[in-house]
Parts: structure tokens; C-alpha cells; sequence
């Protein structure tokens, strides 16, 4: 299939989640009441589409695009299906930073970028783990990133109860922890695009010399990629986007890992099309993941990490155990 | 330290609230006799029979609306242990401490009580204080019905009238409502606990102390067909449904008027177009407690200023 009939197929497909996204929610409005409500309709039907559900489909198309994008920007620079930025503690680092900026009363703007510098922080001591050895390296990473979680996660406790200003905001941080798109103002989403932006046209940038990568470090030296200008501008990349998908959704796990994989299957392992086919195709997946946390206990919602972990831990396993038979 | 206790103070309120949704039980407290009030057996909360044997001198009381009661019934002299969220009346927080959330059984058999009052737990507490071989009466008062009951109750308990007590709360609640009856109109209200996750706010519905004191102050709450007494709505159903006053309890963690105002599409509901959300102190409306005439006048207020001028 040609790049162009893929990555059109993937935008249809990310429509139609959204449009689905938008037509379901806790208020019942039939299909044409809600368009109109999009358009015009200065009415209580058109704030609830325009100010409440709207942002809310972008908002998860962005964090599962941006999610997606870095997996596979981490898949190629490990040259390991089994990392992305839950996995390797990046969204942690990225969790750790945006709520200690809360902590000390920083909103919408610092917030992500704050969590841009904790994600920095977080993969580029992945990087460096994942450097030190020979073989262990993969099971080096996991592990680094385990630590990193469960560390964060302490830490957030920690700041948490010592926090005033945070228990106005208890149960949000606390269900931040287990991913969860929920109320998303236009603001924060804009912020988060524009840095997701500055990510991607980053990563397409580094596509060409990310392929280069496939064939070993020292292959692609020969080729003439400079690697560790490469290597700094991917993991920026990696940042920038897990950074901005956190502020947003706080940690939602397994994305970034499973739509880059299953795509390398279906279209090759090429970046300059898997990147921007990962990010349209985990868009479309994290708004049909946060359309089902909205469904499948309704009225209750579910966090939409635990509806991606349920899919995506199981598919991680089958992972871990073939790539376990190749390394060990 | 200091925020931490608060923290964890504020945690463990809020989760009393939600202890509480078991639902209203009715007393029906044994026939009163007539001179002697001793000894007597009474029905409790639970529908367990007590029996006091004698007037009760040492007592424990776990609920601090519990507390408010012994004080108000002219008990105070005679309470020598409080759970550690007893403030009112202030003199209650200098008794000895016996736990809040968790309940501390080895202080409570170090007080010696004759009588232990206590809220339903469902965790196993009350069984426990029993096999400690104390006297353990239930009392968990959860509308405003109950209010009066349970003064009678507490009243029988520990030899105090308490059906006076039960009379004079009556005639203030019956004040509010004669004053409410002239009210023409009858606005939408909600009414928060909690809201800091935006996605599932706490308010209350049906069963619900709160939902009661609402209706006798002349509001129309929004969630009064909700299927549980603390309910969670999501902002799309607040929006839709369109409050036009909306009642904060205001505590140091709650949302103050102004971030309600500020949140994502809130601007096009009437309460905030109309600069109608207020805010009423926590202790006095979250607790079914002797002060339920005050409650109920101070959210009519709110709810009908008109009708208090």
C-alpha cells in the first residue's frame, strides 16, 4: 500500500472515532441535535459539545497521537519493540515534574512543559541505563523503567499529602495516576498541541536517519548519521511528546507500545510513514478507549488507562515472551 | 506535619460522608416509663435491644453529631471520650481523644465507659467494642426526621429529656418551613462536595441529610432522582439540568465561587450568569446534629434571601 492510501485510511479511521466520541456522553442528544449544537447554537446543548466533549476527543486524539509517535520513535532508537513511554518510567518522569509544578501553583502553560522537562529527565537516564550493557539491555530498560514508575509514584504520594493546594484537586491527581482524559480547557490543549507539534515535525525530521538506526549503531555511523546529535534530538522529541500527552491525560499506559508494533507489521518498519501513521492511528485509538471508559460502566467512568491497560498489558506479555525466547 | 494532619482530617471527613449512605433506619425506642427512667432497654439504629441499667456516668461518643447531642442534652459533664472530629461545642475537643476513621478500641476500654454511642460502621468496629464487653448504642441519624429521634433516644440513654430537646428542634425546623410556605417560586439547586475530579462530582440525592435540608429551605435539587444518596454527576448532566443557585461547603480544600465560575463551560449556567454560588460553613449542614433548625434556616437564606429580610 502507498504511504498516501495508508495514511488516509488512518485519518478516516480517526474521524470516525471522533465523530463517534463526540455524538456519546452522559447527556443523551440525538445525532442531530448535536450537529447543531457544533455549529452555532449558543444554547446549555452547545456548551456541553463545544466546551466539554470537544476538547475532551481532541484532547485524547492528541494524547494517544502524541503517545503513539514517541513509541515509535523509542522502538526505533532501542531497536526494541518492547519500549515506549510508559514502559520506560518517561511518562513517570513526566507525571513526577507536572505534579510538582501543581504542587507549587504553576498552571496551564508551565504545567506541560514542566512535564517536558521531567520526561528529558526520565529517558535520558533510560538512555543511559540502557547503554551500560550487552545483552541484559532490554530487560535493563523495563526494569529502569519499573523503578522509575514505582519511584514517581512514592514521591507523588508524598508531595500529595504534604500538598494544601493539591487536596483541591485530590481525586484528579489521583485518577491522573491511572491516565484519564476527562476535562480539558482549550488552553491546556492548545499548549499541548503546540508542543505534540513541535515533537512530530522533530520526529519526521529524524525518520530518515531513525531507519538508519535498524542496522546497528555502527552501521548507521558509516552511513554518515551523526549519532549523538540523533540520539539527543530523538530523545527531545520523545520528551516533547510523552510530556504534553501527560499534562493532559497523566498516565495512560500501553499506547505508544502496541499501534507502533501492530503497524510495523502492517506497513514496515519505514519512520517517515510509521510516525505519522502511529500518531493518526493511536488517536484514533486512545478517543475509542475514552469513549468506551465513558460506556462500559455507565454512568460510572472508568479511567481510560484502565481500559488501555486491559487491552494493552496482555499483548505487552505475548511481546515480552517471544522477544524473551530471541534474547535469553 | 500541620497540612498533613489537615490532609488526612479532610480525607477522613469526607469519607465519614460516604460511610454514611446506608440509608435512614427508624427508631423506635421502647415505651418511656414514666418516673424512674432507669433501668431501660432501647432500640438502637441497628435495631439492636440495649439495655442501660442504671443512669450511664462515663460515656463515649463516637460521631461528633453524637457529641453535639450529649452536650445539648446536659451530658457534657458526663462524656469522657470524643473521636477526634468532635469540635462542637468547643468544650467537646478537650475530652479524650478516641480515633477518627479507625477507632482506637484499646482507649476506648482504657475510659472505663458504661455507655459507648457510635455511628454504623461497616468494617466491623461495633462488634469489636462489644466483645470488649462495653455497652455500645448505635445512633446514626441520616434526614432530618431522624434528628428528633435520635434526641429522644439519647435522650432516654442518658436520662435527660430529651423529648424536649426533640420539641424545641422541631419548632425551629417548623419555623423555617411556615417562612418557606409564602415562597412563590422553588429554585434549581446543587449542591457540592466534592469536585475535584471533573469528570465525577460528588453531590448529594434522595436519603441524604443534605437533600432534606435543601427541600425545607424551598430548593429543588437537581439530583433529588438520583439513585444513591451521594451521587456523582458528570459537569455535562450539572450543565444540562441547569442550577440556579449552587451551595458550596466551604472548607480550606473545598472549590471557592470563584473556580466553580472559572470552569470549562460553566459561564452559561443561571447561578453563575447570576453570581448565585454560595458558600455555607460545612460543619453546620453536613452534621444531622441538634443545630438542624439553624441549618435548615441558614440554607433557606440561600436558597429564599427574599423571604429574610
Amino acid at each position: 500500500m502507498r504511504t498516501v492510501t495508508v495514511l488516509a485510511l488512518l485519518a478516516t479511521a480517526l474521524i470516525v472515532s471522533a465523530v463517534a466520541g463526540i455524538l456519546v456522553g452522559s447527556v443523551a442528544m440525538t445525532p442531530s441535535e448535536v450537529f447543531a449544537a457544533l455549529f452555532g447554537s449558543n444554547d446549555v446543548s452547545g456548551t456541553i459539545i463545544r466546551e466539554l466533549r470537544l476538547p475532551r476527543v481532541l484532547g485524547a486524539a492528541l494524547v494517544g497521537g502524541a503517545l503513539a509517535a514517541g513509541g515509535a520513535l523509542l522502538q526505533g532508537l532501542l531497536r526494541n519493540p518492547l519500549a515506549d513511554p510508559f514502559v520506560t518510567g518517561t511518562s513517570a518522569g513526566a507525571t513526577l515534574a507536572a505534579v510538582a509544578a501543581i504542587a507549587l501553583g504553576a498552571t496551564a502553560p508551565i504545567v506541560p512543559l514542566a512535564a517536558f522537562a521531567g520526561a528529558l529527565v526520565a529517558v535520558s537516564i533510560v538512555w543511559r541505563l540502557a547503554r551500560l550493557g550487552g545483552s541484559t539491555t532490554v530487560l535493563t530498560v523495563l526494569l529502569a523503567g519499573v523503578v522509575l514508575t514505582s519511584f514517581v509514584g512514592a514521591v507523588v504520594t508524598f508531595i500529595l499529602v504534604s500538598s494544601d493546594r493539591l487536596a483541591l484537586r485530590l481525586r484528579a491527581v489521583l485518577g491522573w495516576l491511572q491516565g484519564g482524559v476527562s476535562v480539558i480547557s482549550w488552553e491546556e490543549l492548545a499548549v499541548a498541541a503546540v508542543i505534540v507539534a513541535a515533537g512530530l515535525i522533530l520526529a519526521l525530521i529524524l525518520a530518515h536517519r531513525l531507519d538508519a538506526y535498524a542496522f546497528g549503531e555502527e552501521t548507521a555511523a558509516t552511513l554518515g548519521v551523526d549519532l549523538d546529535r540523533t540520539t539527543t534530538a530523538v530523545l527531545g522529541a520523545t520528551a516533547l511528546l510523552s510530556g504534553a500527552a501527560v499534562a493532559l491525560a497523566g498516565l495512560v499506559g500501553f499506547v505508544g507500545l502496541v499501534i507502533p508494533h501492530a503497524l510495523r507489521f502492517g506497513i514496515g518498519a519505514t519512520h517517515r510513514r510509521l510516525i505519522p501513521a502511529s500518531f493518526l492511528a493511536g488517536a484514533a485509538a486512545l478517543v475509542l478507549a475514552d469513549l468506551g471508559a465513558r460506556v462500559v460502566l455507565s454512568p460510572a467512568e472508568v479511567p481510560v488507562g484502565a481500559i488501555t491497560g486491559l487491552v494493552g498489558a496482555p499483548f505487552f506479555l505475548a511481546l515480552l515472551v517471544r522477544s524473551r525466547r530471541v534474547i535469553v | 506535619m500541620r497540612p498533613q494532619t489537615r490532609l488526612v482530617a479532610f480525607l477522613a471527613v469526607f469519607l465519614l460522608t460516604l460511610a454514611s449512605c446506608g440509608g435512614a433506619v427508624s427508631v423506635s425506642p421502647a415505651p418511656s416509663v414514666a418516673t424512674s427512667p432507669f433501668p431501660t432497654t432501647l432500640t438502637d439504629f441497628q435495631n439492636r435491644s440495649v439495655s442501660v441499667p442504671a443512669r450511664p456516668e462515663r460515656l463515649v461518643s463516637i460521631g461528633p453529631s453524637i457529641t453535639a447531642f450529649l452536650f445539648a442534652l446536659g451530658a457534657g459533664p458526663r462524656v469522657v471520650g470524643v473521636d477526634d472530629f468532635s469540635d462542637e461545642p468547643a468544650e467537646a475537643a478537650t475530652r479524650d481523644h478516641v480515633g477518627g476513621i479507625k477507632v482506637n478500641f484499646e482507649k476506648v476500654v482504657a475510659l472505663k465507659p458504661d455507655l459507648v454511642f457510635t455511628v454504623k460502621f461497616s468494617d466491623g468496629t461495633i462488634e469489636k467494642l462489644q466483645s470488649a464487653s462495653l455497652n455500645v448504642l448505635v445512633v446514626d441519624p441520616q434526614s432530618v426526621s431522624d434528628v428528633a429521634k435520635t434526641a429522644t433516644l439519647l435522650g432516654k440513654a442518658v436520662g435527660a429529656d430529651g423529648e424536649g430537646l426533640a420539641r424545641s428542634i422541631q419548632q425551629r425546623v417548623d419555623a423555617v418551613k411556615a417562612k418557606i410556605a409564602g415562597a412563590t417560586t422553588r429554585p434549581r439547586v446543587y449542591h457540592e462536595i466534592d469536585a475535584s475530579d471533573p469528570s465525577k462530582i460528588f453531590t448529594v440525592g434522595p436519603g441524604s441529610y443534605i437533600n432534606d435540608l435543601i427541600d425545607i429551605a424551598g430548593g429543588a435539587n437537581i439530583a433529588a432522582r438520583a439513585s444513591s444518596a451521594y451521587p456523582q454527576l458528570s459537569a455535562e448532566e450539572i450543565l444540562r439540568s441547569d442550577p440556579e443557585i449552587i451551595v458550596l461547603a466551604a472548607s480550606p480544600y473545598s472549590a471557592k465561587p470563584s473556580d466553580v465560575a472559572a470552569r470549562q463551560g460553566w459561564s452559561v449556567i443561571a447561578a453563575v450568569k447570576n453570581n448565585r454560588i454560595l458558600a455555607i460553613e460545612p460543619n453546620l449542614i453536613n452534621r444531622p446534629g441538634p443545630r438542624v433548625g439553624e441549618a435548615a434556616e441558614a440554607y433557606a437564606k440561600l436558597v429564599h434571601p427574599e423571604l429574610f429580610r
